[in-house]
This record gives structure tokens, sequence and C-alpha cells, in this order.
């Protein structure tokens, strides 16, 4: 051991091999430091020893290294004190670099300095002592200020008032200024005795400026934490700043921890230029320096709270990512980090919007916005709702919705409801969400809204559940994980809407209810019931009542297929008249009507409704001309020819029957064009987005608003000139007209014959001597015979007037379909070859 | 017999290497022979952290001496 020790002497002293003595007074003193006590721990040295290497490299290789040596060496059976050993190279380790001083704060320990040794120093004072006489020009200037009293203030004193400056407060000889309008200036204490120099006051205004800055963000937090009504968003910077500040406090006090350890020496040394000063102190120079980070850092957040005064909400979130895209890897941090803290409230609120469809957003900070007046609002309590007594008072049978009574007014228009109840509000759109994001979340939100409060869906709860199994936390560095939640929470919504409207609210089965009877799908159904209202609805208008409409269409439905329909379909078939008018007809007036209530009345809207009856009444005209034809044509093919035994007219009905076969081509091409190009063709566009069970309500109504229109449009061939929309469904309406008049001449023609040709019966008979009838009659009708024969002439020649514009027009038809139909009803250019005629008979 | 020395000797040569390696990870200034006499050391029961102290007060008394002028 000792044998040890000598040689260690011997090997690091050189010196000592030749002086003995000196050899054995340092083995002796070595032994004495040697015999103080010891212990080490193992795990306790390891750690030492990493943070040391941590703190010298900070990525860490060397920690690993060490680690990796350390394994090593453990596994060595050769040493027995391994800790110990590791100990001492880590004591030694530390040594050579200057111990640092109590102070906490890393960045104060001064920098690494040549250490002169001890005995350097005392040469150099040996040496100083010699050269005394010789003054160096600063201390000559420094001498000539003290005689003149007019020397510069002593750094410790400033830098005590530059702490001050720091917290915003006035010091001794610097204080802010106090008049309103130079608010950001300070000002300089001077007095005769003291003068501060121009470059010191420069450095002072450097400093200044945070202090500047810290009063304005401490003014801002007070401001906030005392007011009311600030958003969530808000307190959450304004938390932030806070937690800044206490940091910025902690550097002051360590500040001010050095600065209380400096005086002594400086005030010892009278000036602060001396060179003896110790480097533990502090002057303004490092103070700067010090302070130089948060400089950043308080100009970032007097941005933000600048920033805050007009913008609020999604708008702050905002404003602060707008500083995110920036070079310096400094501010993109601080932001990011505040952004992070800031976007915390709104992620909640996010949460709870898109996976519950919830809104709770007291200070309206988010980018969605409620219309309070719309229906309920999303505060209230669900289990507060007063459907569940209301239903079973109510009609019953059906799944009980709209019986809110509060709402029922509003429930009414679910579209409504659905479209203006929450708003999309761009700007508070924070974006790093972006658009389509943003939209999506919109739209999620409000599907879960309004399954919960519109659709009364119970099982929503388990969409819920669902949904958070996916969602997760939303936090703002985790951009990625968002959209993809977003991306999920949006498609179980939608998916969930689509099957609350298909499966519990049978919007499909409405669907087809409407298209089977307000556009008369069911052939069966709208014979049966032209047949046995036809009669009723000859009659004036007034005198229809709406318990005999209603009462035959029960009839219609129950001899009809259509009573294998759902009941709760059939419930809502009702059958009414429009207002009428004077001399109008039950043919005008009469309707059907098809009752939807919420919220299926999202999709199928009033605006729906309205086109639906439109449409209705077109065709169920269609249909009677189409019915009335059939009987005409029945009469005048199988009655005429069997009984009418009039040889001079029957050139006439030759003619006549040419007139009703154009007509019959005619209504039966406009109506397998308006059913299976129109109707058949939409509806299966209709229903294969309802397979498809894509997009969310928007889209749903946005699909069936495009069956409805593209139906409605060319159903009423409508033309997309304006000003001439309705000038094709107009002549097709006179169309009618005209085949209906002429229907009526054909049936007085048909009864004048039918009665000619009994006078004629009757005169044979009374020829052959059997009497057979009263003979007086016979003279009136024969009056009426030119008469009746204009007019079937008149109807025939301006029916097939108005059918040869009506194909013109529709050649020239904007709409394919439409054009396609104008083809079809002169498939033989029959009425073209008629007009070109007319035209070479004019010219010749 | 001579086998087992010699791996001895040789797991001894790798442990001290280990340690040189440590030590000038650490940044120790101390050369293989001096990092043996101290391990040496410590293994028969030394303090290390006196015995750091000492090494120190050891170059220092070195750099006094190389210093003053002979």
């Amino acid at each position: 051991m000792s044998s040890a020790l000598h040689s260690l002497v011997l090997s690091i002293i050189p010196a000592s091999r030749t002086a003995e003595d000196l050899k054995e007074d340092i083995v002796s003193h070595c032994q004495e430091i040697l015999n103080r006590g010891h212990e080490a721990d193992l795990s306790q040295v390891v750690d030492l020893v990493k943070r040391r290497l941590l703190a010298t490299s900070p990525n860490g290789s060397s920690a690993l290294k060490f680690s990796n040596l350390l394994s090593r060496l453990l596994n060595q059976p050769v040493l027995s004190r391994k800790p110990e050993t590791i100990m001492f190279l880590y004591s030694l380790a530390s040594s050579p670099a200057a111990q640092p001083s109590a102070i906490l704060l890393p960045l104060l320990t001064s920098p690494p300095y040549q250490k002169t040794p001890v005995i350097q120093q005392v040469f150099n004072d040996a040496s100083k002592g010699g050269m005394v006489t010789v003054k160096s020009k600063a201390t000559l200037l420094r001498d000539y200020r003290s005689e003149k009293s007019h020397s510069h203030l002593p750094e410790s004193v400033l830098l005590r008032d530059a702490l001050y400056l720091l917290q915003g407060i006035s010091g001794k000889f610097v204080r802010f200024s106090l008049t309103k309008e130079e608010e950001n200036r300070i000002l300089f204490v001077e007095d005769a005795k003291w003068h501060i120099p121009a470059s010191t006051q420069a450095l002072i205004h450097r400093l200044a400026e945070l202090g500047y800055l810290y009063s304005r963000i401490e003014r801002f937090v007070q401001e906030r934490e005392g007011a009311n009504g600030v958003g969530t968003i808000e307190q959450s910077l304004c938390h932030h700043l806070h937690q800044q500040l206490t940091q910025y406090y902690r550097l002051i006090a360590m500040l001010e921890t050095q600065i209380s350890k400096a005086p002594q020496v400086s005030d010892d040394s009278g000036m602060s230029h001396d060179g003896g000063r110790d480097n533990s102190g502090l002057s303004l120079r490092r103070l700067d320096v010090w302070v130089n980070e948060w400089r950043l850092r308080m100009r970032m957040m007097s941005v933000c709270v600048e920033g805050a005064r007009d913008t609020h909400g999604g708008a702050l979130v905002n404003l602060i990512h707008s500083y995110t895209d920036n070079g310096d890897p400094f501010v993109r941090m601080f932001t990011d980090k505040l952004l992070e803290e800031v976007s915390r409230p709104f992620f909640a609120t996010l949460h709870k919007w898109l996976f519950s469809g919830e809104l709770y957003d007291p200070f309206s900070e988010f980018f969605v916005a409620v219309d309070a007046n719309m229906g309920t609002t999303s505060r209230v309590h669900p289990s507060s709702l007063l459907g569940g007594v209301n239903q079973i008072s109510g009609d019953g049978g059906f799944t009980g919705i709209g019986s809110d009574d509060d709402f029922s007014g509003l429930r009414e228009n679910g579209v409504k409801l659905w479209e203006a109840k929450y708003r999309f509000r761009k700007e508070m759109l924070p974006m790093f969400v972006g658009e389509s994001f943003g939209r999506k979340i919109f739209s999620t939100g409000k599907s879960l809204n309004f399954i919960r409060y519109s659709c009364h869906d119970s099982d929503w709860v388990l969409t819920r559940e669902k949904m958070s199994n996916t969602g997760g936390l939303l936090q703002y560095n985790d951009i990625g994980g968002l959209e993809r939640s977003i991306d999920t929470a949006y498609r179980i919504a939608s998916h969930r809407l689509f099957e609350v409207f298909v499966e519990k609210f049978r919007l499909l089965d409405h669907l087809s209810a409407l298209k089977n009877y307000l556009l008369l799908g069911h052939g069966d159904f709208a014979d049966q019931l032209m047949e046995t209202l036809g009669p009723s609805l000859a009659r004036p208008a007034n005198t229809l009542y709406r318990h005999n409409l209603t009462a035959t269409l029960e009839s219609a439905i129950r001899s009809s297929n259509a009573h294998k329909d759902p009941v709760d379909v059939l419930r809502r078939l009702d059958a009414r008249m429009l207002e009428y008018s004077h001399g109008e007809i039950g043919w005008d007036v009469f309707t059907l009507e098809y009752k939807v209530d919420a919220p299926i009345d999202t999709v199928l809207d009033a605006d729906a409704m309205e086109k639906y009856l439109k449409l209705f009444k077109h065709l169920w005209q269609m249909r009677r001309i189409d019915k009335a034809l059939d009987q005409s044509w029945m009469r005048i093919i199988g009655g005429a020819r069997a009984f009418l035994r009039v040889p001079d007219l029957e050139p006439k009905w030759h003619k006549t029957r040419l007139v009703v076969a154009e007509m019959i081509h005619f209504i039966r091409q406009v109506e397998a064009y308006c059913r299976l190009e129109v109707i058949e063709c939409s509806w299966k566009g209709l229903i294969d987005f309802l397979n498809k069970k894509e997009g969310d309500l928007d889209a749903l109504i946005e699909a069936h608003r495009l069956y409805l229109d593209r139906v409605t449009k060319k159903v009423l061939l409508w033309n997309s000139k304006p000003g001439k929309e309705d000038i094709v469904l107009f002549q097709v309406k006179e169309i009618f007209l005209v085949i209906l008049q002429f229907r009526e001449a054909a049936d007085n023609f048909y009864n004048y014959c039918l009665s000619e040709s009994s006078r004629r019966d009757q005169d044979m008979d009374a020829d052959r001597g059997v009497y057979t009838g009263n003979p007086q009659v016979r003279n009136q009708p024969q009056d009426a015979l030119p008469g009746l024969l204009s007019r079937l002439n008149e109807y025939g020649s301006t029916y097939s007037d108005r059918v040869q514009f009506l194909v013109q027009h529709l050649q020239v038809h904007p709409d394919l379909d439409c054009r396609f139909l104008g083809i079809r009803l002169s498939f033989s250019e029959f009425y073209k070859s008629k007009k070109d005629q007319n035209l070479h008979q004019q010219r010749s | 017999m001579s086998t087992k020395e010699s791996e001895r000797i040789s797991s001894a040569q790798q442990t001290l290497d280990i340690l040189h390696e440590i030590s000038q990870l650490l940044n120790t200034r101390l050369d293989k022979e001096t990092l043996a006499t101290c391990v040496g050391m410590i293994e028969s029961g030394v303090n290390p952290e006196a015995l750091a102290a000492v090494i120190q007060e050891l170059w220092r008394e070195n750099a006094l001496l190389t210093s003053v002028p002979r």
C-alpha cells in the first residue's frame, strides 16, 4: 500500500525522485488524505458519471459508450472494488473543471478560463510592485473625473436599478417615464455628481425593453384574470403566460443572488472596472447576455398579447399558429409549446363536438356557432326532453317524433333546423386543422347532434362509444392522429345517420311511396282511383267534399296492390283539394298528398313536397287524358263500327279515328318518356347513392334534391333558357285541353250518330210498318250536324298544329332527353313532313 | 496451472484496458501505468475520493515544482 503510494508519487512528480525529504513529505501528506473514511455505491456512482457525461456531451453518445464499457467491466472477475474505481475516475474527471459555485443557474457559471497557478500569481504581484508608477490612460481619465467630482455612476448601483427595470419598476437612477404619451421611454436621473456614460445608457435601454414587455404582459394577464367572460382559450393563454412569468421571476431571483454576492467585491475595489474583480459577479453586459433569450420570449409573448386583444377563440389560436412557420428554431419551439397549451381548451371542445355532437362553447370560441333560436339547444340534457310522455299519449304507433310541442313549430321545418342551427365560422377555424377537415368536423358534430336531438336515437350512445374507442386524445402536436380520428368519427357518424334514416325512419319506404303514389308509379292504384273518382271530379269543385275524397282514396287503396304497403306509409297518404276559385271543376283542384314529419322532413322538405305535388298534378292530368282517350277509342272503334249505321258519315268517322290514334300515340309517348326515361332513371341514381352509404346528411339531401330536380325538370319539360321556362309545358297543357275538347266533340258526334242511326232504324221500321218510337224528334239533331263536324274538324286541326309546334320546340330543346322525346313523337317525321308540305303549298 | 495464470493475466489486462477507456472518456489525464497503480491501491482498500484528491494534489505539486526555476 505505501509502496504503491511511493511509486505513484514518483511517477507523477518526477522531481521527488531526487529529493528524498520532499518525497517523504508528500507521501505522508497523501497518506493523511487517504485515511479519511470512504464508501461507494455503484449505482450512485454510475449515475453521477452518466450525468456528467451528458452534461459535457448532450447527444448521449459518450454516456452510451460508458454504459457499454461499464457492463464489460462488471463482467471482469479481477477487480473486487469496481465502484470505488469508477468513483476514483469520476472524482478525477470532475476536478479539473472549475468548481461550480453554489448558483443554480448553469448559464451563470463562468466560462472555463485559464486558472493562473498560484505561484504565477505571486510573481505577478511581485512584478506589479515594481511597476506602480506607470499608470494606464484609463486610470488617468478616472482620476481626472474624480477630481472634477463628475465620475461615472458605479455599475453595481446601476445593476440594481437594471434588475428593477427588468421587473418594470423604476429604480433610483433609471426610471420609467410616467407621462402617458411616452410610456415606453426610460429616463436617467442624473445629478451633478454622477454621470452615466452613453454606452451604459444604451445597455440599459436594451435591458429596459424587457421591463416594458414584462409590464405589458403582466397587465394583460391581470386584466384577463379579473375580467368576466374571458374565453377559455384566452384563459389558457393567460395561464401559460403566467407560468412563463414565474420562470422569469426565477431568473431575476437568481440574478439577484448573484448581485448580492458581487457588491462586497466591487465595493471594496471601488470601481467596477478593476481587474481583480471576481468572475462570479454580475455586470450589465452579463445581465444583457443572460436575459437575451428572455428578450425573445418576451417579445413573442407580447405579440400574442397584442393579438389577443382584438381576436378571440379560434382566431387567436390561428394567430399564434401563424408564428409556428418560422425559420428560427427558438421562435418555432416557443410558439409550438404555447400553441399546445393554448389549444387545449379548443381541443376539449372539439372532442366534445366530434364525439358526442355536443357544442359546449360558452364563450363562442369554437368554429361552430349555434343559433340558439333553432330547436333544442345542445345544453339541454337529453333526459330532460319531453318526448317520452307525449309519445304515448300522442298518436302512438309511429316512432314518436314531432311530439315535442315546444318545438313543433320549428320541427315542421327539419331542413331548416339542420341547415341553420349550426353555422360554420371559417375565421375561427384553426389553420392547422385545414378547411376540408373543418368541414368534416362540422358535419360530424352536426350529424351526431341531429341524431341525438332531432332523431331521438337512443342508440347514439353506442355510436359514441364506438367513436371514442377510435378517437383517443386530441392534441395539437399530433395532427396526423387528429386527422385520422376526424376521419373515423366522420365515417361513423355519417354512417350512423344513414342508418338512422334508412332503418329507423324508413326513408326508403317514404321515397318509394312518394314515387309510387304521387308520381303514379302504382298503375293499378292510379287507375282504380281515377275510375272511382272520375265521375265526381267532373263536377264543380265546390260540390266536392274532402271526406268523400278520402273515402274514395281508401277504397282505391284497398282494391289495388297498394294495401300491401306498410301502414305507416298509407297513413300518410291523403287526398285533398287545393284552393279553388269559381268555375273550376274537381279535376283542377284534386291532389294527393303525402305527409312527412320530422326528422324525415329534413330530406323531404316543404319545397320538395311542393315539387312532388306539382309533378303529381301534371302526371295525374296525363293519366286522365290517357283514360279519356282510351274510352273514346273504345267507343269509336267498337261502338261506331258495331251499331252506328250511318254510311254517309263513315268518312268522318275514319278521320276522327285517325286523329284519336294520333292523340293516343302522343300521350303514350309522353307517358313512357316520363316514366321510363325520367322517373326510373333518376330513381336508380338515387338508390345507387343510398346503397353506397357514403357522405353525410347534406349529401343525402343533395342527392334527393338532385333526383327531384331532374324529375321535375324533365317531366315538366323545363327549358333552361331564361324567360322560356314554362313555354313547352304550356304547350303540352294546351294540347291536353284540345284533346279533352276534341274528345267531347267526338262524344257529341257519337251521340248524334247514335240518335241518327236509331232515327234511320225507326224510318226503316216505319217503312216496314213497324212502329218503334216517336218520329217527331228527328228534326232537331239534323241541324246540329254541321256544327258538330266543324268543331271536330277544328279541334283536330288545332291539335295537329299544336303538336307540330311542340315537336318543333322539343327539337331545339336544350335538354337532350326532351329533344329525344321530340324525336319519339315524330319518329317517322310525320309532323315535320306535314309542316314542309304546308310550306311547299304556301310557296306554290 | 499456467493456462489459468495466463488467463488471469489477460483478464486483468482487459480490465485495465476498459478502465483506461473509461478514464479517457472522462478525460482524467491518467496514463495506463498510473491508472494501474491507482486501481491496485483502490483494490487494497484506499478511499477512491481521497485517492483522487491525492492525485490532484500531486499534479498541483508537480506543476508548482516544474514552474519554479530550479
